[in-house]
């Protein structure tokens, strides 16, 4: 038996994973080198996923819909009670940063794999965010600070001389808000009333608060964040930052560390905002300090995310740490670690780059609409300095009830340069038939000369807007599969004498393509 | 000296309607066509060749998924000039170009200048590939031109008779 109680070589001897898909086999996977028990939990939509199959044990939530599985807290905190885990790590999305979730499995004496309830909760309301950065001398984006009076037609005039005093165009954001939703530009002070309302209607129908704010639209700007780790004793490091400039529509698309550009005393000048705003605001596990750097090189704190975000990968490449290892040992009380102090210290002279694009399945050429559906063919990319995480396989249906992302793929060298050639050899090597996936998009962009140009001068967060022609690059490349396509039912017809004796006929088939498909790579 | 069966013969590339974007046409791929050097492609499922003659064929390339349908150009424009004829039957008084549909050799000519045919009435033959392909009157008509002699080649596409 590996539950032997009072190993102190691990943090936990049993701990349930309170996600899915690939972020639950990440975690699945930290927990077996640490010789942690898992549990797994799922939904209908889950039954046979890899991260059910890879825990020592699972527990069915409910049917597909997140609200009816992957957000009932109580159904989870109960699997984990059931189950004798002693602590629960969220992930990301669903219930990371909900502050009642976390106080509850506080409460229901398990251990919370995050930052304490209240500093989720403080942190949460971005107003409340925004006063501590600057009450902790963190230059926030200029705008106000208490809840727009919406609701207050004889304070009009009020709120519109706020907005002159910021400038216009300016954002209307929601204090609760997040992934874009509540969010308005607003271009002239005529319009603000109708986007204060209508971003207020539908902040309350996403988050169940209506409150909103201005802040000053910067922009062009890069989006810079920066790696927070603490410990219960109010100890917090920065281990780095990333660039995750290229977004649509508020949805990262890439993401890297070093920031690319930075002099070591921006560096250090940034990490030590986010530490201050950290401890401000009374984190500690993993977190993440959301900053606008402006083309006049000054930084904006955004936000503060308190939990582990989708791109801690690149982070845990460049400084050989395993961020959800910390974050249990944290979590059990221990302090940060010496090697976690030492990739502290050297976070702003970084000697390695690493980049990472997610891959969804989604098609780039309508608008990144999402295309669930059956993967028929899966290969992903491997070989020196590159790191898959994904929990998809070959015949897995990407269910439509939850985000269509399906693999992080990650690249490491000593330089930038290095890094994206490696980028571009892995991507040429991964496979997807059966769905439409972002890899087009994900091709161009390692491509692009102004993403190449290393002072990071040409990355912004309007990037993808300016520079990406969907439905042009794949008319460019449609003729080239009109004649792969002749050729390999060319091919498939010469062979058919054959194979028509063959019952498994599909399959059948497509081997017999394949063998004369014109499967190569670029020389 | 003509040479005899092609070894490649054209292909109509279609995209499938699940992949297909509102202006995608069809693409005719010839014997020499040759793939974009710097493309990685992949060919994914191929599917039987169905009843109308069609294949589904999945290609990804450069990351873009398509599904296709792949037919012998040949056919492939022989039922389009069957639907398009069908619709010059209704309108007499129109001269009618009858064209090649498969590049070969006319092996024989049942027709000349000034015939009157009826529909359905062979007009002449192409010999591809070691097969007599019969041509034969989509309407009714006199015979206003015969460009094409027996023994000629032809490629697809040439005009092979004209009706009034």
């Amino acid at each position: 038996m590996r539950k032997d109680s009072g190993n102190d070589a691990r943090p936990f001897a049993r701990v349930l994973i309170a996600n899915r898909g690939e972020i639950a086999l990440r975690i699945i996977r930290t927990c077996r080198d640490l010789d942690i028990d898992t549990v797994a939990v799922y939904s209908d939509a889950d039954v046979d996923a890899a991260h059910v199959r890879a825990a020592d044990a699972a527990v069915r939530l409910g049917p597909a819909p997140a609200g009816e599985s992957y957000l009932r807290g109580e159904a989870i905190i109960a699997a984990a009670l059931s189950t004798g885990a002693e602590a629960i790590h969220p992930g990301y999305g669903f219930l990371s940063e909900r502050a009642a979730f976390a106080g509850a499995v506080t409460e229901a004496g398990l251990v919370f794999v995050g930052p304490p309830a209240r500093a989720i909760e403080a942190l949460g309301d971005k107003l409340a965010a925004r006063r501590t950065a600057i009450a902790a001398d963190v230059p926030v984006v200029p705008g106000t600070f208490e809840p727009a009076p919406v609701d207050r037609p004889d304070m009009v005039d009020d709120i519109l001389s706020a907005a002159e005093k910021i400038g216009f165009p300016l954002m209307v954001k929601a204090a609760a808000g997040g992934g874009g939703r509540g969010m308005r530009r607003v271009e002239e002070a005529r319009s603000l009333p109708t986007a204060l309302v209508a971003a207020s209607a539908e902040a309350h129908a996403a988050f169940g608060d209506g409150s909103v704010y201005l802040e000053r639209e910067v922009r062009p700007a890069r989006h810079i964040e920066v790696q927070l780790l603490g410990d219960a004793t109010g100890d917090v490091i920065a281990l780095g930052e990333r660039d995750c400039s290229v977004q649509r529509r508020h949805q990262k698309l890439v993401e890297e560390t070093p920031a690319p550009g930075l002099t070591d005393d921006e560096r250090r000048e940034l990490h030590a905002m986010a530490v201050r705003a950290a401890r401000a605001a009374g984190l500690s596990n993993a977190s993440t300090a959301e900053f606008l750097f402006d083309p006049d090189r000054r930084f904006w704190f955004l936000e503060v995310n308190a939990r582990l975000q989708v791109e801690h990968g690149v982070t845990e490449l460049v400084t050989d740490i395993d961020l959800v290892a910390e974050q249990l040992w944290v979590a059990a009380g221990r302090p940060l670690s010496d090697p976690v102090r030492r990739a502290a210290d050297a976070a702003a002279t970084p000697t390695r780059h690493a980049i990472e694009i997610r891959l969804s399945a989604e098609d780039p050429s309508r608008d990144f609409a999402p295309v669930p559906g059956r993967i028929d063919e899966w290969v992903m990319p491997a070989g020196p300095g590159v790191r898959v995480d994904t929990a998809a396989r070959p015949g897995d249906r990407v269910p439509p009830d939850y985000d269509p992302m399906i693999a992080k793929v990650m690249t490491v060298a000593q330089d930038r340069p290095s890094a994206i050639r490696r980028m571009r050899r892995a991507l040429d090597e991964v496979v997807v038939t059966g769905i439409q996936t972002t890899l087009p998009f994900d091709r161009a962009l390692v491509r692009d000369r102004a993403f190449l140009r290393d002072d990071g001068s040409a990355l912004s967060t309007d990037w993808v807007a300016e520079r990406w022609d969907g439905p042009g690059a794949r008319s460019n490349v449609r003729r080239s599969a009109a004649i792969a396509a002749a050729r390999a039912s060319e091919g498939a017809s010469r062979r058919s004498s054959s194979l028509r004796k063959d019952t498994r006929s599909r399959s059948a088939w497509a081997a017999s393509g394949r063998e004369s498909a014109i499967d190569r790579w670029p020389r | 000296m003509a040479e005899m069966s092609p070894a490649r013969p054209a292909y109509r590339v279609d995209s499938s309607p699940s992949t297909a974007m509102p202006d995608d046409g069809s693409i005719v791929v010839g014997p020499d066509a040759a793939i974009d050097g710097s493309a990685v492609v992949h060919v994914g499922a191929i599917g039987p060749v169905e009843p109308s003659g069609r294949r589904a064929v999945e290609v990804v390339v450069d990351g873009w998924r398509f599904e296709l349908h792949v037919e012998d150009e040949g056919r492939a424009a022989l039922r389009d000039r069957a639907t398009r004829d069908r619709d010059a039957a209704v309108k007499p008084g129109e001269s009618l170009e009858i064209r090649a549909i498969i590049p070969g050799r006319v092996a024989s000519v049942a027709v000349a200048v000034g015939d009157t045919v009826e529909t359905g009435q062979t007009l002449l033959a192409v010999e591809a590939m070691k097969m007599q392909n019969e041509l034969r009157a989509p309407r009714a008509g006199t015979v206003l031109r015969v460009p094409a002699a027996a023994g000629a080649t032809v490629e697809l596409g040439d005009v092979l008779v004209v009706l009034e």
